[in-house]
């Protein structure tokens, strides 16, 4: 998480102090001279925290408060005064308004970073996320349920991934989980007593370190009304009961930025794989159709011209699948990449109905595809376009593009 | 009204010398010392840059006044050189480098560099019970000039030694309205 510091200074100097003290930590700082700069930048920005001046040309620090106090949109960013203008009357004066601290210049460096990081997590540069979050990553994930057997649906059918549910009956338990760490994504139900969804819902939007967390509401799938209510008060997703594991999951992976690419293309042994799962869903077709032309292009920017299409755990085909599959072969043939398609007895069958498949034929397994592959020579002349049988391999498909 | 208390030369020379202590330790890591005091109440004309050192020289001067039950207006002069100094020690850059960003640089960080100092000051009166609010920053330069108040107002001027710079504090108070 990347945040976002205003500092409204009219001094250049204490601008820079200021960047100078953020640079090391994953911040991004944004600048302005004066209240009304500060009001305008806040408002097309809706920056983590502010830092204000008092003494300013144009529109002073305590105008530029009152008036983001009085904005909704912008009221609850919290505010420190960075100023030189201290003593006690003044400052009581300022605290009125509604701000998170105080600074009295002049200030050391590490005092500034004390003070927000009160507020804000100020990671390191080091410690930020190097690289996106993969599928295959852990992350932590509550969820906010007072049926027992709702979480244990949750944890079970998520427990082939690396995160970790934690499950939790009650608003308190959840609030103080959340005071611990920060959870990558939280689900609430909308069935807790007392409206004790909707009420948790705004206490953790309104903490800072949340802000970006995705939250999803659990609703039951007839209570249309509940559905509705979670869509206007800004979850980011309504899961409805009972629960699609699958559906869940791509939802959560997709809210977390996961690179879920791992899921579906592996580069390793000097071949390029693409692994269809089970339940090929069109969310999932999409999925592995936006990342295939970078994934192959990242194959054949390090080195491999050998791509295997493994279809063995598909129980049926569909035009989708076929049209992904063509877009596949399609764009190894440009990369001039030698391909084998494998596949189970029941894919190999239905291939044959198909005007489009009833050529393609298939290895039975990884290790024959890859042997194949491996015999074929790069310098192979590619003339043919379609795959061809081979006589040793009288159910497979292969490629020399 | 002021009190004989917070404003007797005493009391102003040590809250000014803390003040400058405080400021110029905190963001340049130096220690200043003062070297002499005087109370000018009766002669405006005296020029704070009395000859003994560096007349001539090039000077850049930061001006912050603060306005409410006291006012006044004070004058920190800082030798061009040692602005330089301070300038790059504050924004992280070497001397050279300032001089290669120009003079806006070095006004804007003397002027924040005075508007802490005045600031603090301010802020140890307003305590007292003397609530007054700070002016935006503004910068003199120049050689051999003087700054005459009227005579209505009480000044004081306190020499300090900085980093082998001769600084002078130019303090000039009257009573608020």
């Amino acid at each position: 998480m990347r945040y976002r510091i205003l500092t409204v200074d009219d001094s250049k100097t204490v601008r820079t102090i200021v960047r100078k003290a953020i640079k090391s930590f994953d911040c991004e700082i944004l600048e302005a001279a004066n209240g009304v700069e500060g009001l305008a930048v806040a408002s097309k920005e809706s920056p983590d925290v502010i830092l204000l001046d008092v003494t300013m040309p144009v529109m002073d620090g305590v105008e530029m408060l009152t008036k983001l106090k009085t904005d909704p949109r912008l009221k609850a960013i919290p505010v420190v005064m960075l100023t030189a203008e201290g003593g006690r009357d003044n400052v009581l004066k300022i605290a009125k308004l509604g701000i998170r601290d105080y600074i009295v210049k002049p200030f050391k460096e590490d005092v500034l970073l004390e003070r927000l990081g009160r507020i804000i997590d100020l990671k390191p540069l080091s410690e930020a996320p190097s690289k996106i979050k993969s599928i295959l990553d852990a992350c932590e994930v509550l969820v906010v349920e007072d049926q027992p057997v709702i979480i244990q649906q949750i944890q079970e059918g998520l427990g082939h991934t690396k995160w970790k549910i934690h499950g939790m009956s009650m608003l308190g338990e959840a609030i103080d989980l959340c005071q611990k760490q920060t959870p990558d994504l939280i689900l609430i139900s909308l069935s807790l007593p007392d409206d004790g969804g909707v009420k948790l819902f705004r206490l953790l939007r309104a903490d800072m370190k949340l802000r970006s967390t995705p939250i999803f509401a659990l609703a039951v799938k007839t209570d249309s009304v509940a559905q509705q209510q979670a869509q206007q008060m800004g979850f980011a997703a309504v899961i409805t009961k009972p629960i699609e594991i699958p559906d869940l999951e791509s939802k959560m992976a997709k809210a977390m930025n996961l690179d879920t690419s791992l899921r579906y293309f592996a580069l390793d042994e000097g071949f390029f794989t693409l692994r269809l799962p089970e339940n090929c869903s069109p969310t999932v077709i999409n999925e592995v159709t936006a990342y295939l032309d970078a994934k192959l292009a990242e194959a054949v920017n390090g080195g491999l011209s050998r791509a295997v299409i493994d279809v063995q755990e598909i129980k049926s085909l569909n035009m989708t699948i076929i049209k992904l599959l063509l877009q596949t072969m399609q764009t190894c043939r440009e990369l001039a990449m030698h391909f084998a398609l494998v596949g189970n007895a029941h894919i190999i069958t239905e291939c044959k109905g198909f005007e489009d498949t009833r050529d393609w034929s298939f290895f039975e397994s990884m290790a024959e595809a890859r042997t194949f592959l491996s015999t074929a020579k790069p310098g192979t002349p590619r003339a043919k376009t379609e795959p061809q049988p081979t006589p040793a391999a009288p159910v497979s498909a292969i490629s020399t593009p | 009204m002021l009190t004989a208390d917070c404003i007797s030369e005493q009391s102003i020379r040590e809250r000014f010398t803390s003040s400058i202590k405080e400021v110029f330790s905190t963001m340049l890591g130096q220690h200043v010392e003062i070297v002499e005091a005087a109370k000018l109440s009766s002669d405006p004309a005296w020029p704070p840059l009395d000859g003994k050192q560096g007349q001539h020289d090039p000077y850049v001067v930061g001006t912050v006044g603060f306005i409410g039950n006291i006012n006044g207006l004070i004058y920190l002069y800082l030798p061009e050189k040692f602005a330089h100094f301070a300038t790059a020690h504050m924004l992280g850059m070497n001397e050279s480098e300032v001089c290669a960003e120009g003079v806006a640089v070095v006004n804007d960080a003397i002027g924040e560099l005075t508007n802490m100092t005045v600031g603090v000051f301010k802020n140890g009166l307003s305590d007292l019970g003397l609530a007054c609010r700070l002016t935006i920053p503004s910068i003199l330069r120049g050689t051999n000039f003087t700054i005459q108040p009227t005579s209505s107002a009480t000044r004081w001027i306190l020499y300090y030694q900085c980093a082998g710079q001769r600084l002078v504090a130019d303090i000039i108070m009257k009573p608020g309205e």
